[in-house]
């Protein structure tokens, strides 16, 4: 009984730390079709989709909002290419998007692995 | 008709599960692997691929469920029985360096894009040996059963173990609990090679550790039980942390699966009480085999199959011993009343 | 049990080997980056761990952890709470060993 009695404290423990240690960053999620990748500027600018998911548009549809973001410090997995549909995680920093991840959905259908 | 509530959303992975199948696996899991002494997890990651997990969801998920297990048992054991602490916590880090290059692997592998098809292909060869093994071993207990030999698991003299132990490269270590010494490399060296393959493959790693133990390290078998255990649980949690680390988890099916084999494993467990032969081992044979080969169907892109016949067999399995369990503990719970009327 | 370890072991050495042919076949690329679409999420856990994975890896990997370690240790009290009140005896079954 000892043992576990150690273990259940220990979690317990690490378990209110954890809570202490707070909420999350606020971060946001856009998807859309990337429209450029400038590499230099590290800038993508995507055209962001809504949620309206459907056979013929499995990603959403195209809003015509352009949105540009600050990938500098962003993990970026393939490399994105103009007409890529990319997910990013953003932080919003004023009226910049500071981009955490960038998924290339498109690039990498996870359903196939 | 509308079948929406079916499926469950699962938030990282960004996909829809069939969640009766998430709870079947898990309830399976534990109920198989309860009854036949011997984890269950090389179910969970072929089954989790099947439902349309990608590979290395599938495999965190599945080392995460492991970890919960393990603590579920530590609990009802309230003590992990015979531990060599010592062996145990040197082989901690022959552990989590294996599970983390069996990690790393998966990983380059899916950046290579091939790791469905290795992964599946690896489970196949490995399912193939154990059905192999399950049977071959069947065959002799029936054969020398009939020839009238009763003596069973007789010292089959091998002592690799004994040549492997007089290495003589330092550190020498003395493990009291186990009583024998031997260079601290050995045990690291085995918990290496099964760490990576508990890695690679999401499993616990019991099935290579336990006979490496015994039969390469010279472990007494009590002292090996014991130690597995220990061992699975801390290679359970590292792997649950490296692989959401590497953001390749699914805590929704983690927990889902968890609760099925929580009360799978009670279940499986007492089962063991009222059934005994070697006819259950015919069955757990059969289990590999099906898994094996809806694993192989899934390669061939006949999802639908696979999915009918891995969750169909562990379905049928699971109330097979579910049947094993509740006539036989309502016999005992009628024979523990009319004696308590009786006296 | 002989022949499983050390087929078993061999196994391990193809395993090892997988990432070198791998590698050989399509060379080294890019890791694949997740990002959970927070955006279909309605506040709440479910949201809250979703932007964890999406902003802090690290805490996001330590709380799975622990939550998997600390719901195992209530599953074994729960269980144990449980099967206590069926009335089976539990004590007397032999633990078969494989």
């Amino acid at each position: 009984m000892r043992i576990s009695k150690i273990l259940t404290s220990l979690a317990f423990a690490a378990l209110l730390s954890l809570v202490a240690a707070g909420a999350a960053l606020a971060s946001e999620v856009a998807q859309g079709r990337c429209t450029e990748y400038n590499k230099d500027a590290a800038t993508i600018t995507i055209e962001e989709y809504d949620l309206n998911f459907s056979k013929e548009n499995p990603y959403g549809k195209p809003t015509g909002v352009m949105s540009v973001f600050d990938a500098k410090d962003a993990k970026i997995g393939i490399p994105p290419a103009p007409g890529d549909v990319l997910r990013i995680s953003y932080k919003p920093e004023g009226s910049a998007k500071q981009a955490l991840k960038v998924m290339n959905v498109s690039k990498q259908d996870l359903r196939k692995k | 008709m509308d079948a929406s509530w079916l499926y469950l959303w699962m938030p990282i992975a960004g996909m829809k599960i069939f969640w009766p199948g998430l709870v079947l696996i898990g309830f399976s899991v534990g109920c198989i692997g309860g009854f036949f002494g011997m984890g269950g997890a090389w179910m969970v990651t072929p089954g989790l691929n099947i439902l349309g997990f990608p590979m290395a969801f599938a495999i965190g998920t599945d080392i995460a469920h492991i970890a919960g297990k393990s603590m579920v048992s530590t609990m009802r054991h309230s003590k992990f029985g015979n531990v060599d602490y010592k062996l145990g916590l040197i082989m901690i880090v022959g552990t989590m360096a294996g599970i983390e290059v069996g990690a790393q692997i998966i990983m380059t592998l899916e950046r290579a894009g091939n790791i469905g098809t290795i992964v599946r292909w690896v489970y196949v060869v490995l399912l193939a040996l154990i059905t192999w093994l399950v049977f071959a071993d069947y065959a002799k207990a029936v054969s020398k059963k009939k020839k009238g030999d009763v003596g069973e698991h007789g010292a089959e003299g091998i002592t690799w173990y004994k040549t492997l132990q007089k290495l003589n490269i330092p550190p020498m270590v003395h493990f009291t609990a186990a009583g024998f010494t031997c260079s601290a490399w050995l045990p690291i060296g085995v918990s290496f090679v099964t760490g990576v393959l508990a890695g690679f493959l999401g499993i616990g790693g019991g099935l290579v550790r336990m006979p490496a133990l015994v039969y390469l390290i010279g472990c007494p078998t009590h002292i090996a039980v014991g130690t597995d255990l220990f061992e699975v649980m801390i290679s359970g949690l590292y792997g649950a942390f490296t692989y959401s680390m590497k953001g390749r988890i699914e805590m929704v099916a983690v927990f889902v699966m968890l609760t099925g084999a929580a009360i799978g494993a009670q279940i499986g467990t007492v089962a063991t009480k009222y059934a005994r032969g070697y006819g259950i081992r015919v069955a757990f044979g059969i289990a590999v085999l099906c898994c094996m080969i809806s694993i192989i169907l899934k390669e061939f892109k006949m999802d639908a199959a696979a999915a009918v016949l891995i969750l169909g067999t562990i379905g049928i399995i699971s109330l097979w011993i579910c049947k094993i369990t509740f006539v036989g503990a309502a016999e005992e719970l009628r024979v523990k009343k009319a004696r308590e009327a009786g006296a | 049990m002989k022949r499983l370890s050390k087929i078993l072991s061999l196994s391990t050495v193809v395993v090892l080997l997988l990432p070198a042919l791998a590698l050989a076949a399509g060379g080294p690329a890019k890791d694949l980056i997740v990002v959970a679409d927070t955006r279909v999420l309605e506040p709440g856990p479910m949201r809250y761990f979703a932007d964890l994975y999406n902003t802090n890896t690290t805490l996001f990997a330590v709380w799975a952890t622990v939550m998997t370690a600390v719901y195992g240790c209530f599953l074994g009290f729960l269980m144990d709470f449980l099967m206590s009140r069926t009335g089976i005896d539990l004590k007397s079954r032999k633990i078969i060993e494989h």
